[in-house]
């Protein structure tokens, strides 16, 4: 079901949190909401299934006007971030619980528990109690429960946040599997931006109560809209590199060296001040645009190795490297940024 | 033991001493005040022996053979050194010393024929049957009301009335004033009538009023949780007033409330109703009034710690109810009321225990009135023990009365315990988080 958000202001007493942010999730799709904390991601989920009420704007759910409509009558499954399964009842009357509470009759209730349980493999669990089971466990009992009673919206606050890492993994695919197996309209909310771009179809990605970018995960990487967005996706992140437009490129900051620019980018007027974005793996000792620094910090991270280059005037560059080379702490290197993929900002953080 | 340990101890001394001096001494001194029978007619020192009219009543209600109360009661004549100094004062010592050499230590039984020994004494006859009367009274012997300070001057005081040895247990128990161990405290509550009204009393009083203190506390508790911080907060400082009054004013105002010239008696009389006793004019008005005093003051208890207990259930939980689509009353029964079980279960039980011992607004309001109808046992054994009508303070009974009280709470809350199922509320999770 589509979700479309319109105007929607949101303040708690004096403090304004989400001032008006307009944005539509389309049918089927899995949506992040991918920010720092205190963006208002949670917030803005928290409006879509009702707990908060919107101070003003409009929610539709397809073409249903839901604004002012209880989370009660709302059919959106949650998963909550600490689950927030009830404790005094074992998995089955967990999951059942949405079910009891519109009074499904007992068969009813019995087969689609069976069923769902059964879509998120935990079937044996179902006479456990929540303090009986691990993380993983407690986390598919809480979908279980956000989806059993087939709602319109599946929404997940931060889902994997409590969560091992290898059992993280796990749940990120497994999370999609049933996403896409449901066809459920699905938001996401993270903080994290590999999960936001391993398992959505689309990325909002969230500052300061705005959208600073609507796009898919691939185009967000390679075309970030802005310097915040840039430096919030990737892993490791991308380096910047402060400086000023001059004649033929960008002069460093405290430096004579000047960076040609490729001609796709429009730099402004010759002294304003611009930045330049340039993610690991495009900082590499075969490419054209060289530069000179030393390796200030090694990283072995088993397949790959992470260098951070200290230039001449102070700024730091990171490449990310196949094993293999033979750089050490301390060397002097003359490596080269792959021009094309200069990502350039002005200085109001907005991309050139 | 390390040094640290020692210092612990030491602060935990003052702890242990009020413990020891408040708690456990009044309990082993009401355990062992049971099994005697102290009144304030006993003391509570060591007694004497002695045997009165209302002792000789009982002596013959218990199935002493009349013979032997004869005995007790009927003057034998004894020619003991004191008479014979009574003699010889009434009479010159000639008399008295010839009487002596003649019949000293024996003992006549009847007056004529103590009276015909001292008619026949050769030198100094006694000759007026008057003078002979009153010399033979000087020689009359009776336990009637005379003390004996020890057992043993009450059992030769026996053997010189020649009682038979058969009855001389029976004797000596009822002439004895000071307290004895006894178990028959027991047995005695047992059999009276009032006992059970107590009992019964004691009933109505703690299911009235614990049903009334954890309903109401639950219902504002969970009412204020639904409303507004502000109100929310008015409304639980307007409930808590009660407890913070002195329990005397308190009562004093529920009194005037109630007074035959008060607050309900002044408002109904506008509408022609005749002023009365609201409080002690028929036995439910009573209890109603009991049970509101105390469950004004219990329920701001049960309040507050039911409060604190729904605060604390993670908001989460509640907005994931709210999303499931329960309704409040759902989220009520199936979310709030499970998770309040161990808060519930700890103010039913200690409201229970404290109900079951306190009786200070009874006392303080209907004083057990109207006629018994409210005396519940604790404050049955505080007027057996205490403040008797009668005068007589019974502190035996009185602390019988108390320790079966104890023993009525043991098990009250063994079967709470059991009720609550306490061991799975103590439960360990196997996985945190």
């Amino acid at each position: 079901m589509r979700i479309s958000i319109e105007n929607f202001t949101k303040s708690f007493g004096t403090t304004t949190v989400i001032e008006d942010m307009s944005l539509e999730i389309n049918s089927g799709e899995m949506l992040a909401l991918l920010g720092p904390s205190g963006c208002g991601k949670s917030t803005t989920l928290f409006a879509i299934c009702g707990i908060h009420r919107m101070n003003s704007g409009r929610l539709l759910f397809g073409e249903r006007d839901v604004t002012r409509i209880s989370s009660q009558q709302r059919n959106v499954g949650v998963v909550f971030q600490n689950y927030a399964l009830y404790p005094h009842m074992n998995v089955f009357d967990n999951i059942a619980f949405p079910l009891k509470v519109r009074r499904d009759s007992r068969a009813d209730i019995e087969r689609k528990v069976k069923e769902i349980a059964d879509l998120v493999h935990i079937g044996e669990l179902l006479h456990r109690k929540p303090a009986e089971l691990s993380g993983g466990q407690q986390q598919r009992v809480a979908l279980a429960r956000a989806l059993v009673r087939e709602p319109d919206i599946l929404l997940l606050d931060e889902p994997l946040a409590n969560l091992d890492a290898k059992l993280r993994l796990e749940m990120r695919s497994e999370i999609r599997r049933i996403q896409q197996q449901t066809g459920i309209t699905a938001v996401l909310v993270t903080h994290d931006q590999v999960e936001a771009m391993s398992m959505c179809d689309r990325i909002a990605i969230m500052d300061q109560g705005k959208i600073m970018q609507l796009s898919s995960p691939k185009e967000m990487y390679e075309d970030p809209s802005s310097d915040f967005v840039a430096g919030f996706l990737g892993n490791p992140p991308i380096a910047f590199l402060e400086g000023v437009a001059a004649e033929g490129g960008m002069r460093l900051a405290n430096s004579e060296v000047t960076l040609p620019v490729p001609v796709a980018i429009n730099l402004p007027d010759h002294g304003a001040a611009v930045r330049f974005g340039i993610r690991p793996e495009f900082f590499q000792p075969d490419n054209d645009l060289k530069i000179k620094g030393r390796i200030s910090f090694v990283e072995t991270q088993g397949r790959e190795e992470l260098y951070d280059v200290t230039l001449e005037n102070g700024s730091v560059l990171r490449s990310i490297q196949s094993q293999g080379g033979s750089f050490k702490l301390g060397d002097n290197v003359n490596w080269g940024i792959a021009g094309d993929r200069i990502l350039a900002f002005d200085a109001a953080g907005n991309r050139l | 033991m390390q040094r640290s340990s020692w210092l612990g101890l030491a602060f935990l001394s003052p702890a242990l001493i009020v413990v020891l001096l408040f708690f456990m001494v009044p309990v082993v001194l009401t355990g062992f005040f049971a099994f005697t029978n102290m009144s304030t007619a006993t003391g509570v020192k060591g007694g004497e022996y002695v045997l009165n009219a209302s002792g000789l009543r009982a002596l013959a209600d218990a199935g002493l053979p009349a013979n032997t109360l004869d005995q007790i009661e009927g003057a034998g004549y004894r020619v003991d050194a004191g008479g014979l100094e009574a003699l010889a004062a009434e009479f010159g010592q000639p008399t008295a010393d010839e009487f002596g050499k003649l019949h000293a230590g024996e003992v006549f039984t009847k007056r004529r024929d103590i009276e015909r020994a001292l008619k026949g004494l050769r030198s100094n006859p006694i000759r007026k049957t008057r003078d002979r009367k009153a010399a033979a009274e000087l020689f009359k012997r009776s336990m009637m009301n005379e003390r004996f300070p020890t057992l043993p001057a009450f059992e030769a005081a026996l053997e010189e009335a020649k009682i038979p040895q058969a009855d001389r247990p029976l004797i000596t128990k009822v002439a004895y004033t000071g307290w004895v161990w006894t178990a028959e405290n027991f047995g005695f509550l047992l059999s009276l009538e009032s006992t059970w009204q107590y009992a019964k009393n004691t009933g109505i009083y703690v299911v009235f009023t614990l049903s009334f203190n954890v309903l109401f506390g639950l219902f504002l508790a969970i009412a204020t949780f639904y409303l507004p911080a502000g109100q929310a907060s008015t409304f639980r400082a307007i409930w808590f007033l009660p407890r913070i009054l002195p329990p005397v004013l308190y009562i004093v105002m529920w009194r005037w409330f109630t007074w035959d010239t008060g607050f309900i008696s002044t408002v109904l009389s506008s509408f022609g109703v005749a002023p009365k006793n609201w409080m002690l004019d028929t036995e439910f008005h009573a209890w109603t009034t009991i049970v509101l005093i105390n469950g004004f003051v219990g329920a701001s208890m049960g309040m507050i710690v039911f409060s604190s207990a729904i605060r604390a259930i993670p908001s989460s939980m509640l907005y994931a109810s709210e999303v499931d689509g329960a309704n409040r009353l759902q989220q009520i029964w199936h979310i709030i009321l499970p998770q309040l079980r161990w808060p519930i279960l700890f103010i039913t039980s200690y409201q229970t225990m404290s109900l079951l011992t306190s009786f200070e607004y009874i006392y303080l309001a209907t004083d057990g009135g109207p006629g018994g109808a409210t005396e519940v046992w604790a404050l049955a054994a505080f007027h057996t023990a205490l403040n008797n009508y009668g005068g007589n303070l019974q502190y035996g009974l009185g602390a019988t009365y108390a320790l079966l009280l104890v023993v009525i709470g043991l098990m009250a809350s063994l079967a709470y315990l059991r009720l609550f199922n306490f061991r799975n509320l103590l439960i360990k999770p196997r996985i945190e988080g």
